[in-house]
This record gives structure tokens, C-alpha cells and sequence, in this order.
């Protein structure tokens, strides 16, 4: 075709109706209620998952085939069908009575127990192989020092595995972040839930879908520097910690040296 | 006290500081240990040297109860380590409380140093004396920084145990044993896991421990010149027993079982 390209194929963005969706207050709520909901529902999940870790490599069978069970349960079925489970299946399989209102009722409280709940089985595995990363002669050392199970716990067993959960804690807390789109279907006002009524409104479906994915990026970026920060600080091999993002590299360039080109000395001095 | 190192102290009638009885231990089908006995006076080095599998490393980790025997009785300066006696001989083992205050008089040194790595070395040797026996922070770090001072190390204490070398962390794992004040200390194959260049600074410091503190040491290790130099008995372990119990000059030029002359040949 010698004329012009079709406009609904290419040059059909609304650069105006992006603008104005990315510059307007509609999505300032959302942004602050999923960051809430993120930090809740994975920190609660961080909680749960290291009774849950001591208990699964416990030997006592009845101590761990009540977690066997849990996460056969919670990581054998979608995320999406626990929300929808709790939200509303719990209403109906209980008759709903008044003591589960705050859950049936309320679907922000019922969204963030079922993301809490989903969380703790996927931290209850990265905190077990926190706890089998330990060398057995930490565990020797202690108790040839005279430390009672409860000190060795405290003082050898929970700091080294601290250390070795902690990047991928901080990459759910990432995951945690996208993971609370799902809540769209509970009728949770968050981001992607926002975008959806807007764009129902205006019908510019492909600009305000950028407005939402700029700001779940801007959520992700952030963890993602603290990620890097935290993995700089707690890395025990410095040499790989984490390389600068595509979001600093466009920032900032690549002015600031990677952590293995620092001069010795600089080593955790900062 | 003398510091004659030569001979083992004179046979008084003082009673033995580890008092081993007839030690028995099995892992499943294996027997390890079949009835190991050997006592060990106050301020004696012993060396206990062998063949791989021979029960010496179990031996000394069931002399603070690191592991369970099945058999027998193990007294450390007088009292059972790990288990009392029921009704009819039966070893009943004591609460994890009771065992870890055993523990804490005996010092022990491993092959792999087990610093541990989250904390400076400082804070490695202050940890069991704060925690443990309940000495305060300042006495606590007083008295880690003179023993860092005798293993030669005063300005590794604000370090962390991966900036040291192999010989440094086991230098800082004894300081970390001796700050307890231990009534013996347990080495266990203490320069095996060394670089060659790095045992002599290890045996060096075990050695003004025994002549000059003379810290009661019993040693599995292979290092023969440490044997010959600083211990008053060699023993050999094969197939779980006690082969041959002598004084070093003894253990080494004229051994009295052909098994002992056997595993000499192969390590001189």
C-alpha cells in the first residue's frame, strides 16, 4: 500500500491519554496498597516459613508430615485457585458466619492470607536449604564449646542461615510484588485491577497497560537495587554478587565499579 | 609443678584426669570401637596415631560426647561424660543441658578448624566464655585478646575467619578451645587438612601449650616429630582397641607388637 500504515496496527499510541494516565493520581493508592500487601503478605510468609523449615527436617514424622502435607498442598496447586479459594470458598464452606467476615468480607485481607499462606511453602523450602547449608562442624564446634542446643540455635544456626536464605528471600519479596495482580479477580483495587476499569472506561487498553507495567517496574527496579545492596553487604563471595541492573546501567552507566574490581581495603568499610 | 618433659609424670597414686573403661561403639553392622580403655594422668600429652578406620577420631569424639558410646564408662577429671548408670550397669544418657556443662571443660580442635564465619575472631573465642559461663564482655574480650597474643595472632582479632589463612583459623580455633579453660584439650588430626608450609606454625603453638601451660593434650595426629618431641605416651588404635601404649622413644625404635612396626614402616 503506497498510502498511510493503518492506523490501528502501529502508530495507533495515544501518547496524550498515556501522559495524562502516567501524570493523574489514579494510580497512587494502588502503588501504595500493593506495596503494602507485598511487604505483609511476604513477611508473614518469611515467619511462617522457619517453624515450618525446623519441623520439616525434623525426624519426628509427626512433626514433619503435618508440613510434607502443607506443601504438597500449596505447591501443587495454582496460586490463582488458592486466592479464589479462600476469598470465596471459605464464605461458602463455613456458611459464613460472622467470625469469618473479616476474611469473606474483605477481599484485601482475604488476598494478602492467601498469598501469606502460598509464600510460607515456598519459604519454608528456601529456609530448609538455609538450614542444610550449614557444615555439620559448625554444630560440633558449638557443642564441644559447651553451647546447649537453644544457644547453638540462636547463635550458630539462625544467623548462618539468615545469610544463605537471604537473596532469595529478597527475590520473593520481587515475586511477591507481581504476584499481587492475581488479586484483580478477588475485586482488589490494586494496579492491575485499576488499569482494568480505566481502560474499560476510555478503551485505550495498550496505553494504560503501560502506565500499569511502568509503575509494577518501578516497584521492581526499587527491590531490585535493595537486592543488590543487601547481597553486596551479605555476599560471601564478594567476586559475584549482584552485576548493576538495566535500570542502573541506563541511570547511572557503568561509572561505578563492579564489586570484585575494588581495592581490598574497601571491603565491607563503607 | 616441674617441667621435666621427658619422661610421663611419675606413677603416683593420683587418679587419672580421662579415665577411659572398656569403650564400645558401633555404627550399625560396624564395630568401631571394642573395648578401649586408656587413661590419661594430669598434664600428659598423649598421641594417638593408626591406620584410617581404626576408631581413633571416634574415640576422641566420644571423650566429650560428640559421640554416643554403647559401652563402658568415660570419666573426664572424675565424672561421667554423657551418661549415668541405671539399674543393672544400663548407660542412661544425660539431658543435652547436663552434657553441654561437661563439654565445657573439655577443649577440642578439629581437622577442619569449624571457626565460625559470621563472626570475627574475636568474637569466635568470646562467644562460649559470654554465653556458656557467663563471663562479662569486657573480662571476655580481655582475656581473648591475651590468647590471641600467645598463638601469635593480635592483630587478626577484628578479622573474619575466610581472611585467614589455614593455619591462622587453627591457631584462633585453640585460642577459641583455651578460652574456656579447659582441663584437657582433644586435637583431632589438627594439621591434616594444612598446607604443608603451614603445619609448623599449628605444632608450634600446641607445643608451648604443652611445655609451657602444661595443658593435659591427647592428639590423633600423624605428625611424628610433634610425637617424639612433646608427647609422654604414643598410642597405636587398629581395629578399634589399643594396640600399643609406649613412651615415644619406645613406640618409635623399638615397638613391642609387629602391627605397630607394620603401620611405623609405612608413615617414616
Amino acid at each position: 500500500m503506497t498510502g498511510s500504515i493503518h492506523p490501528g496496527v502501529l502508530m495507533d499510541f495515544q501518547f496524550p491519554v498515556f501522559f495524562n494516565a502516567l501524570n493523574s493520581d489514579l494510580f497512587f493508592v494502588p502503588v501504595l496498597l500493593v506495596i503494602a500487601i507485598t511487604l505483609i503478605a511476604q513477611t508473614a510468609g518469611v515467619i511462617l516459613g522457619f517453624p515450618m523449615a525446623l519441623a520439616r527436617i525434623s525426624k519426628n514424622p509427626l512433626v514433619h508430615w503435618p508440613v510434607d502435607l502443607y506443601l504438597f498442598i500449596f505447591r501443587g496447586t495454582p496460586l490463582l485457585l488458592q486466592i479464589l479459594f479462600i476469598s470465596d470458598g471459605t464464605a461458602e464452606f463455613f456458611n459464613n458466619p460472622p467470625l469469618l467476615y473479616p476474611i469473606t468480607r474483605n477481599p484485601v485481607v482475604a488476598g494478602t492470607l492467601a498469598l501469606a499462606l502460598n509464600e510460607a511453602a515456598y519459604m519454608t523450602e528456601i529456609i530448609r536449604s538455609g538450614l542444610q547449608a550449614i557444615d555439620p562442624g559448625q554444630y560440633d564446634a558449638a557443642r564441644a564449646l559447651g553451647m546447649t542446643p537453644w544457644q547453638l540455635t540462636r547463635k550458630i544456626v539462625i544467623p548462618q542461615t539468615l545469610r544463605v536464605s537471604l537473596p532469595p528471600t529478597v527475590n520473593e519479596y520481587i515475586n511477591m510484588s507481581k504476584n499481587t495482580s492475581l488479586l484483580t479477580v478477588i475485586a482488589v483495587t490494586e494496579i492491575l485491577a485499576t488499569a482494568e476499569r480505566q481502560y474499560q472506561a476510555n478503551f485505550r487498553v495498550f496505553e494504560i497497560l503501560s502506565v500499569a507495567a511502568i509503575w509494577y517496574l518501578l516497584i521492581t527496579t526499587i527491590l531490585t537495587q535493595l537486592q543488590a545492596r543487601i547481597e553486596r553487604r551479605f555476599g560471601e563471595r564478594q567476586d559475584i554478587a549482584a552485576q548493576p541492573g538495566f535500570a542502573t546501567r541506563m541511570l547511572v552507566g557503568f561509572r561505578r565499579p563492579r564489586p570484585h574490581e575494588e581495592p581490598p581495603e574497601d571491603i565491607g568499610g563503607h | 609443678m616441674d617441667t621435666d618433659t621427658g619422661a610421663a609424670p611419675a606413677g603416683t597414686n593420683e587418679a587419672p584426669l580421662v579415665h577411659a573403661v572398656d569403650v564400645c561403639k558401633r555404627f550399625h553392622q560396624l564395630e568401631v570401637l571394642k573395648g578401649v580403655n586408656m587413661d590419661v594422668m594430669r598434664g600428659e600429652v598423649v598421641v594417638i596415631m593408626g591406620p584410617s578406620g581404626g576408631g581413633k577420631s571416634t574415640f576422641l569424639r566420644c571423650l566429650n560426647h560428640l559421640e554416643k558410646i554403647d559401652r563402658g564408662t568415660i570419666e573426664v577429671n572424675g565424672h561421667p561424660i554423657g551418661y549415668r548408670r541405671g539399674s543393672g550397669d544400663k548407660l542412661i544418657e544425660e539431658s543435652a543441658g547436663v552434657v553441654a556443662r561437661q563439654r565445657a571443660d573439655i577443649g577440642m580442635v578439629f581437622q577442619r578448624f569449624n571457626l565460625f564465619p559470621h563472626m570475627k575472631v574475636i568474637d569466635n573465642i568470646m562467644l562460649a566464655p559470654m554465653n556458656v559461663r557467663g563471663v562479662s564482655r569486657a573480662a571476655a574480650r580481655r582475656r581473648a585478646l591475651e590468647l590471641l597474643e600467645s598463638v601469635g595472632l593480635p592483630q587478626k582479632a577484628d578479622e573474619y575467619p575466610s581472611r585467614l589463612s589455614g593455619g591462622q583459623q587453627q591457631r584462633v580455633a585453640i585460642a577459641r578451645a583455651l578460652a574456656m579453660d579447659p582441663k584437657v584439650m582433644l586435637f583431632d588430626e589438627p594439621t591434616s587438612a594444612l598446607d604443608p608450609e603451614l603445619v609448623g606454625e599449628v605444632l608450634e603453638t600446641m607445643k608451648r601449650l604443652a611445655l609451657e601451660n602444661h595443658m593435659t593434650m591427647v592428639c590423633v595426629t600423624h605428625e611424628v616429630g610433634f610425637a617424639r618431641e612433646v608427647a609422654d605416651r604414643a598410642i597405636l588404635m587398629d581395629g578399634g582397641v589399643v594396640v600399643e601404649d609406649a613412651p615415644p622413644e619406645r613406640f618409635f625404635s623399638q615397638p613391642e607388637h609387629a602391627r605397630t612396626r607394620q603401620f611405623l614402616s609405612k608413615i617414616l
